[in-house]
């Protein structure tokens, strides 16, 4: 037979195969449009009437273009005809599947409130679960888009029985330690939805439009007889502004995905990366004058320490977490020479920069993050000391604060401390892991003991200043005498400090540190293992 | 009309009122300064707006958590 008839049909029979299966292709097609559509108009329009989007939309508005792949689009609740044949179908209300978030790929779990209100009683347990566990197969990071009411009663006449709660295929915790997780609370996330906000690395949740809670208000009202809004019980003023169960607050959707895609920007993909440099236009060499007068001298008056730290770091670069909470310690992500890493300071506005009991968890929190992602600290000291006081007392500070030592003292990332001012008593003690690349500079402002003299001498001479007829002179004589040992010179002489620095120099002299700190990282990454604290 | 407490960040006495009742301020605006822990700590504004009400006065011992200015928005 002619070769050329011979292919002629055999690209025949291939078309024919092809077609055999031209129902079950448009059936796809058919299904995903089914997808599309979500739980309907009308729910669609009362979604965006209360100021959110709809799941889709969000996934757009958070990912590269074109560049979401789904999986399980075609889960749901069908409907078939007499004969069997598909007719419709709700989806369940989760989407999922993978894209790029600046060009980092992701796997993305997207609420959808328009079906159920999000509730139990059309969700796909299954869908959220591989979600969880397709990222960390993948080894890359997690973004869980929350907006739903939780569990419903009306999911025990749908199984027709209950079950142990829990899910046994999603391993959270090994998750935490592999990759990054983010938690977007877009609108109420009560019990699961709570977990899948609060249990991550980063979580934000926008500005009275979400809220995060343990049982919401219909349950609470009955149950404890305490009758409030959902966003009295769980909104940001809570939860952000007090409790600190979630991080960051968003004024809209848009700047929760402008906060999770910066976020993320500072961070390996998992574990076994190392962060990613960019190549920024911010000289190394910057020496920034203010730096030699910002510390005032008079030791009464408090001064900006955020200023200090823009001073520092790469421009634009400063990406704050937990702003609100733990407040006398601030926490950020930023570059130097291009380079992320992990950034504390002391606010002296807040209780004088005092170690209280919620920003020693929030340290500890934020050295296990960058402990994890293997992002080297610098730390900028000005630490009066543990908070005192019954108040203090009362919350357990000192117990939280040796909470936060541990996990200082458990990194093994490099750290680079910058004394600027105080750094007294325990808190003083706890500015820094041992470790290697660990280097100390002190500003000529700084001073340290183990206990200030204002305070220290009133305690150690009250017997004397209390028989003396002079007791305020006599006060002030010890100061003067006590202080002169203050100097950090005189540290310096015994080499109690590595360098003692101009101000100004603190820029150069880190990017030079930043360098040294990036060449040891490849030996460090990895899965971290930490004993036990308290 | 949004009415904020502002209350004191930490245990210590009122040193400085700065403000009067009545006054406009901006957000982080210094509005009185607690001696404490031998430093002077300024308490900000949270909102920009009008001192409607001072409820401390100077050389007053203060808790932490205290109400200590309600600012009208």
């Amino acid at each position: 037979m002619d070769t050329k008839i011979e292919e002629n049909q055999k690209v025949n029979e291939l078309e024919k195969e092809e077609h055999i299966w031209q129902p079950e292709i448009d059936e796809i097609n058919k299904r995903q449009e089914f997808a599309e559509k979500l739980g309907g108009e009308k729910n669609i329009k009362r979604q965006h009437d209360t100021g959110r989007l709809t799941a889709r939309e969000r996934i757009k508005a958070l990912l590269d273009d074109n560049s979401f792949h789904e999986y399980g689009a075609l889960t749901g609740k069908a409907t078939y005809s007499e004969d069997g044949s598909f007719l419709e179908s709700t989806p369940a209300n989760i989407i999922i599947g993978k894209g790029k978030v600046n060009k980092m790929k992701v796997v993305v779990s997207a609420d959808d409130f328009t079906v159920r209100g999000g509730s139990s009683e059309a969700a796909s347990p299954e869908k959220m679960v591989f979600a969880e566990n397709l990222a960390l197969d993948l080894q890359v990071p997690l973004i869980r888009l929350v907006d739903a009411a939780g569990g419903s009663i009306k999911i025990l006449e749908k199984n027709q029985s209950t079950k142990i709660p829990g899910y046994a295929q999603w391993n959270m915790a090994e998750m935490l330690g592999q990759a990054p997780v983010v938690g977007v609370a877009l609108g109420p996330c009560a019990g699961l939805g709570a977990v899948r906000v609060v249990a991550s690395h980063f979580s934000v949740m926008v500005k009275e439009k979400s809220q995060v809670f343990a049982a919401g208000p219909y349950v609470v009202g009955p149950g404890v007889n305490e009758y409030v809004t959902k966003e009295e019980l769980g909104g940001s003023q809570v939860h952000v502004h007090k409790s600190g169960v979630v991080q960051n607050e968003a004024k809209d959707e848009e700047d929760a995905f402008e906060q999770v895609k910066a976020f993320l920007s500072y961070l390996p993909s998992n574990v076994h990366n190392l962060p990613e440099r960019i190549e920024l236009e911010d000289s190394v060499d910057r020496c920034e004058d203010e730096l030699a007068s910002i510390i005032p001298r008079d030791k009464r008056k408090v001064y900006n320490m955020r200023k200090i730290l823009k001073l520092i770091f790469d421009e634009g670069s400063l990406f704050e977490i937990g702003k609100f909470h733990g407040r006398s310690t601030i926490t950020m992500f930023g570059r130097l020479n291009g380079y992320p890493v992990g950034i504390m300071a002391n606010d002296p506005y807040i209780y004088g920069g005092s170690m209280s009991a919620e920003s020693a968890e929030k340290i500890a929190y934020f050295v296990d993050l960058c402990d994890t992602f293997h992002l080297p600290v610098v730390n900028l000291v000005d630490q009066p000391g543990v908070s005192i006081g019954t108040q203090a007392e009362n919350k357990g500070t000192i117990k939280k604060a040796i909470n936060a030592m541990m996990a200082i003292s458990q990194v093994n990332i490099p750290w680079s401390t910058v004394f600027v001012r105080r750094s007294f008593g325990v808190a003083g003690a706890a500015y820094a892991p041992r470790g290697r690349a660990n280097v100390r500079y002190a500003w000529p402002s700084a001073h340290w003991g183990s206990i200030p003299v204002e305070g220290g001498v009133e305690a150690a001479f009250r017997k004397e200043l209390s028989a003396s007829e002079n007791s305020e002179q006599e006060l002030k004589n010890l100061i003067d005498y006590y202080r002169k040992f203050e100097s950090p010179f005189r540290t310096a002489e015994r080499f109690g400090i590595e360098e003692m620095i101009d101000p100004r120099n603190t820029r150069p002299v880190l990017c030079e540190w930043v360098e040294e700190a990036y060449a040891l990282l490849p030996q460090l990454v990895g899965v971290r293992k930490r004993t036990m604290r308290l | 009309m949004i009415l904020k407490e502002v209350e004191a960040e930490i245990t210590g006495s009122v040193w400085k009122i700065e403000v009067t009742e009545g006054q406009k301020v901006e957000e982080d605006d210094v509005l009185l300064i607690i001696e404490s822990m031998k430093m002077e700590i300024p308490l900000l504004s949270t909102i920009a707006g009008v001192v409607k009400e001072i409820r401390v006065k100077e050389g007053e011992d203060l808790q932490e958590g205290k109400v200590a200015v309600i600012i009208e928005e």
